[in-house]
Parts: C-alpha cells; structure tokens; sequence
C-alpha cells in the first residue's frame, strides 16, 4: 500500500471513529435526559395530580362523585356547582377581600420589609446584630403560639376611638392586613440582596450628597427589583393561602377571605364536595397567574443571587 | 478649592491603630500624593477626610472648618473610587448628573454643566450607554466627569488608575494631571504606585503602618530619604542598604564592614558632625543603584561578586553580592562584566546616606540631639 493511500485509510478510520464517539456520545445523553425526565415525571404527578383531581369533581354533580368505579372523567359535565357558588354564596364578596388582602399586605410588606431590610445591611446603629437576631429568632416562633396574642392586640386596638373601627379592629381590612406585613424572612431576604450590592455604590452616593432615602429609591431598589418581584410574590401567594389569620380576625361575613369561606361549605352534616372542588379550583386560577407571569423574575433573582456570591 | 489640614488624625479599627497621628496640611490647589504598601493606611487617611469613616482622635478641617462631625452627604468633597463605582442602572448622562439632581439644580442647568464635563473628558459620544458597556478606561472617565461635574472643594482619589492596563495607565495618569492643571481644585490622590506618586504630585506623602514617614516634593523624598522605609520604598530598583559600623578613628568617621572601609565626608554627605557622633555603632549605608559605578583598581572600593546580569536596552542592572547583602547596580548598557566576576564599587558620596540604629537618615536629622 503506498503512503497516500495508507494516510487515506488512517484518515477514514479516524473519521469512522469519531462518528461512532458522537452516536454512543448522543446516546448517552439521550438516555441520560430520558432518565432525567421519568424522575421529573414522578414529581409532576405528585405536584400537580391534586389539581386535577379537584377538576373532575367540579364537574360533576355531588351524587355521580360516589360512583363506583370512580370516574376521572364525567359522562354528563355540569356547570351547576359553579353557578351554586356564583348565586348561593358570597364567592365573588370573598374573592374581593382576598384580592384586598393580599394585595394589601404584598405592597406594605415590601415596604416595610425593604426598610428594615436596608436598615440591618448598611445603617450602623448601636445593637444592630442583636436586633437582627432577634428578628431572625421569631421565625423560630410558631404561627399559632402567637395567633391568640395578635388576635387580642387587634381586638383591643380596635376598640380604641379615632384610630379603631371602622379603621382596625377585628373585621376590617387594617386588622386583617396589618399584622401580616412584617415577615422576618423577608427582612432576611431584602437584607441579603442589599448587602450584596457592592458598598461602593452606597458611600459613592453618599459623597454625591444623596440621603438615605434618595440611595435607597434611586440606587437600591432598582438594583434588587428581581428580589422585590420574588419578595411580591411570595408574600402574595402565602397570603393568598392564608387562613388561620383571616379565620380569626375577620370571622364575620363582610370581610371572609376565600380560604375561610370556601371552609365555610363544608356542612356539619352535608358537604357539596362538588362545590367545594369549584371554588378551590377557582381560588387557584389567580395565584397561578401571578406566578407565570413573573416567572421569570424568579430564575433571574435566584440566578443574579447565585453569582454575586 | 479648598486646604485640607489634618490635626494629629488617628484612626482605630478596635484596638489596632490604622492611621496614627497623621499631621498634614495640603494648601489650595496642591496635588498630594499619599504613597505607602497596602495597609499603611492611605485609604483609610482618604476616607476619613470623605466622611466614610468616624475620626477616632485629631482635626479634620477644610478651609479652616472643622468638619469631623459634618456629614459626607455636606462635606462637598468628590471621591473617585478604585472599582469606579458607577449606578450600574443609569445611563453615563445619568451617573454624571446624580450629583446635581441631588443638589436639585434646574434641568437646564444640569445639561450644560454635563455636557461640559463629558466633553472634558471625552464621554460624550457614549451618554446613553450604560456603565457595563463600556471599556476600563471609559468607566474611569465617567467616574471623573461624576467627580468634576459638581466643581467640589477637593477631589479624593483612591487608587483610580489601579484597574487599568500599563498603557492607558500611562495615558490617564497625563489627562488627570492636566485635568488638574485647569481646575486647580486641591487634589488627594491615593496610590502604591511610587511611579504614579513621583510623575504626579506636588508633594509626596509616604506612610507605613498608619504613621506619617515624610512629606516632600517628589525629589525631595527621593534624594534625601527621612529613613530606611522611604529609602527602599521609594525607586525601582530600591535603594541599597549595607551593614557596617560607624566609628571615630583618629581624625576621621569611618564607616566600616568586612574588607570595606570609607570615610565619611560630613561636608559632601551633608550631615552635621554632631550628629554623626550620636549615631557611633552599627548603621546602614545607603546608596541607589544609579549612585554606583564599579572601579578598576585591586583595592579600595566595595567588593563583590556579581551573581546576575539583567540587561533591559536602555541599562545595565547587575545584582552584586556583598557578604550576605545583594545589591542591586544600575550601569550603562554595554558595560564589560560577567557573571561571577570579582568587582570593586565606589558610590558618589553627595548621594550616599547613613541610616542610624533607629533607621533614620543622618542626612535628615538637624540636631545631634535627636
């Protein structure tokens, strides 16, 4: 065999070889997203099977929902537990207050949130780490060991003139918005995003005769508004959820959030399971919105956190 | 335009003191270099004057106003910092203008005076980029024209050429005189730089370790160094220092070592005779690099063996050991020495000092009594 030919040879068996490298090497990535995606299969079952399940039964009249064999999907789809909750409830009155309530609470909590944020990571104060610990401590504190004190602080406040009902108190909108606004973790968290942005920037608009409020609206808060869009919806959505509070603080009919009013159908004796469904399935359209629409705010903060580390 | 004038200033990080009674004053209009290693507290002395840093003891005072206690946001003193740091969410219009808006100056007037800063420093065809899209030296402009824009009473300078490449360094360091020149606004201007500090500044402050070593224009702490720290700190290669002892013979002072003797010319080395006699013992000779010549003859002079030769174009250096000392020789570039060569080195006298026991130069000490 003459060089020529041998180098040629040599050449197409690299060649050969390099193309059987990138099969078995697709191939294993294939295989590897195909694993990937079963395992991730597994947890969307569990995540959003629920859900689902809330949707056959909201279509279905609350005699069928006992069949047997179960039905996952209706022979006869009904509307008529929707209209039962649209002209037999107050749906549309406890969907205002949610709307009220958690919108309310999202806007003051991010106000106070950031304040106190911006406090803990630039102002020097005497005791400021103690305080900071202090604040961090509370998450430590369980939600029902301090319902009943909140609940009376309320109570009383209310029935103070001027600044009592209608204005707070138990039953209004302050009552219930108010003491949910101050979250440790969300000073935690405006705290962190603050303190990465480089201190620089802080003493460079301190020295160009800026105030602190004028660094913290000009400077700060468009520097973390990913973090302010996380914070937001976060709160939103636990709010949104929220029913220990709303079902003590606002246990009369005017100012009954969603949560406590669809409890509110289940009967002593009889419950309209397809009602229930209903509602619950119309209680999540909302938050779900809000969540994909800021989506992806969410994996730029995660993903702007991650690399100022 | 303003005298800064600092008043035995200390400043302590717990216990430990990061600048130790710092006296200064900078008169209107002077440029000042602070110079020293990183730690020496320079940039601490910088902060203190902005603000950024509570005074623990001593004066601050700005045109004869003390203003330990004024706030930064009053103190009308414009700082460029090391990372520039520009609003990374504002155009460069709206970096420069954040000062005068914050001054609540008219929108007009605010225009006007940035568009003249950015045509003194060359930014304005790049206004309405912002920060991250532009190059080292285009964020060191905007972060001048930010400093300038609001005509300050004194500029601060931390180490500003520090993030850019040799060449626009170089480049910078000439605009920034200029710019000097034509505002004559009192400058403070931080650096480790000796190069930066000796091309730049009316007068040079060295510090280490938080204390004030010497003030002087730059040749002056060049020439006459006040001790062995702003002897080898200042110039590239650093002064030589070598081990010996000061002592009387007969008549003379003669400084001695192994194989070496000199006698010390109180005339030519400028140092009163009194003062020789409290320094008697062990002292160090100083001399730098460009000081030494070699000689040809078998005796007299320093012996040595050189070890290296590094030959860059314009000079010759030629690293000599001498006992345990190594010392650094710079020569003309075609000078005939080899490697391993014996030599003998003589030193120009008027350009030769004497470091005594608590390392200060002779040279520098006016009476005999210190």
């Amino acid at each position: 065999m003459s060089t020529a030919n041998k180098r040629k040879s040599g050449e197409s068996s690299t060649h050969q070889k390099y193309h059987s490298g990138l099969a078995r090497h697709l191939f294993a990535n294939r295989a590897r997203a195909f694993f990937a995606y079963l395992i991730l299969l597994f947890f969307v079952v569990f995540a959003v099977g629920p859900v689902f399940y809330l949707v056959s039964p909201a279509l279905r009249d609350s005699v069928s929902l006992f069949e047997y064999p179960p039905q996952w999907i209706p022979d006869e789809p009904t509307l008529d537990n929707f209209r039962f909750l649209f002209n037999k409830t107050r749906y549309l009155s406890w969907a205002f207050n949610t709307v009220i309530f958690a919108a309310g609470t999202t806007i003051i909590s991010l106000f106070t949130n950031v304040l106190a944020g911006y406090a803990f990571a630039r102002l020097q104060f005497p005791g400021r780490n103690i305080l900071f610990f202090v604040v961090l401590a509370t998450l430590m504190v369980p939600v029902a060991a301090v319902l009943a004190p909140t609940y009376l602080l309320v109570r009383e406040l209310g029935e103070i003139p001027i600044i009592g009902r209608p204005f707070f108190g138990l039953d209004t909108y302050l009552g219930l918005i108010l003491p949910c606004t101050v979250s440790p973790l969300g000073v935690f968290m405006m705290r962190q995003f603050i303190s990465t942005l480089p201190v620089g920037l802080y003493e460079a608009a301190r020295l160009d005769g800026a105030s602190e409020w004028r660094i913290l609206f000009k400077i700060v808060l468009p520097l973390i508004k990913p973090a302010l869009v996380v914070l937001g919806i976060f709160v939103f959505m636990i709010t949104w959820a929220n029913f220990l509070w709303p079902l003590v603080a606002a246990s009369g009919d005017d100012y009954r959030v969603l949560t406590v009013g669809i409890a509110s159908l289940k009967g002593q004796f009889v419950t309209h399971w397809g009602v229930l469904a209903a509602a619950s399935l119309m209680t999540l359209i909302p938050v779900t919105i809000v969540f994909l629409f800021f989506q992806k705010w969410f994996v730029q903060a995660s993903m702007a956190g991650a690399l100022k580390q | 335009m303003a005298e800064v004038i600092l008043r035995r200033l200390v400043k302590n990080f717990d216990v430990v003191p990061a600048v130790d009674e710092v006296s200064l004053q900078i008169p209107d209009g002077e440029f000042l270099v602070l110079l020293g290693p990183s730690g020496c507290g320079k940039s601490t002395i910088l902060r203190l004057i902005a603000g950024l840093e509570d005074v623990t003891s001593g004066e601050i005072l700005i045109d004869g106003n003390l203003i330990n206690f004024v706030d930064p946001t009053r103190r009308n003193l414009a700082m460029v910092f090391q990372n520039y740091a520009l609003y990374p969410h504002m155009t460069v219009y709206k970096n420069v203008a954040f000062p005068l808006e914050t001054a609540k100056m008219s929108r007009n007037e605010i225009k006007n005076a940035v568009n003249r800063a950015a045509e003194m420093l060359e930014i304005t065809d790049f206004l309405e980029r912002l920060p991250e899209q532009l190059s080292g030296g285009q964020r060191q402009r905007v972060a001048l024209a930010r400093a300038i824009v609001r005509q300050p009473k004194v500029f601060l300078m931390d180490e500003p050429l520090s993030n850019l490449d040799a060449k626009l360094r170089l480049q910078t360091r000439i605009e920034l005189m200029s710019l000097h020149e034509r505002l004559g606004i009192t400058t403070i201007y931080v650096t480790h730089d000796q190069v930066e500090a000796m091309t730049m500044g009316n007068r040079i402050a060295v510090l280490h370790d938080g204390r004030l070593q010497q003030v002087g224009t730059p040749t002056e702490v060049y020439d006459s160094p006040a001790n062995k720290f702003v002897a080898t700190f200042m110039g590239a290669p650093p002064m030589n220092l070598i081990d010996g002892t000061l002592e009387q013979s007969e008549l003379d002072w003669v400084f001695s070592r192994e194989g070496y003797r000199l006698i010390v010319d109180c005339k030519k080395m400028s140092i009163r005779e009194d003062v020789l006699a409290f320094s008697k013992g062990p002292v160090s000779l100083g001399v730098r690099p460009e000081d030494m010549r070699l000689v040809s003859t078998k005796s007299g002079g320093l012996p040595g063996i050189v070890r290296f030769l590094e030959p860059i174009g314009s000079d010759l250096f030629v690293t000599v050991d001498v006992g345990t000392h190594s010392l650094q020789v710079r020569l003309p570039p075609k000078t005939p020495v080899s490697m391993g060569e014996h030599i003998r080195m003589e030193f120009d006298l008027s350009k030769t000092h004497i470091f005594n026991r608590s390392e200060e130069n002779l040279q520098v000490i006016r009476s005999g009594a210190e």
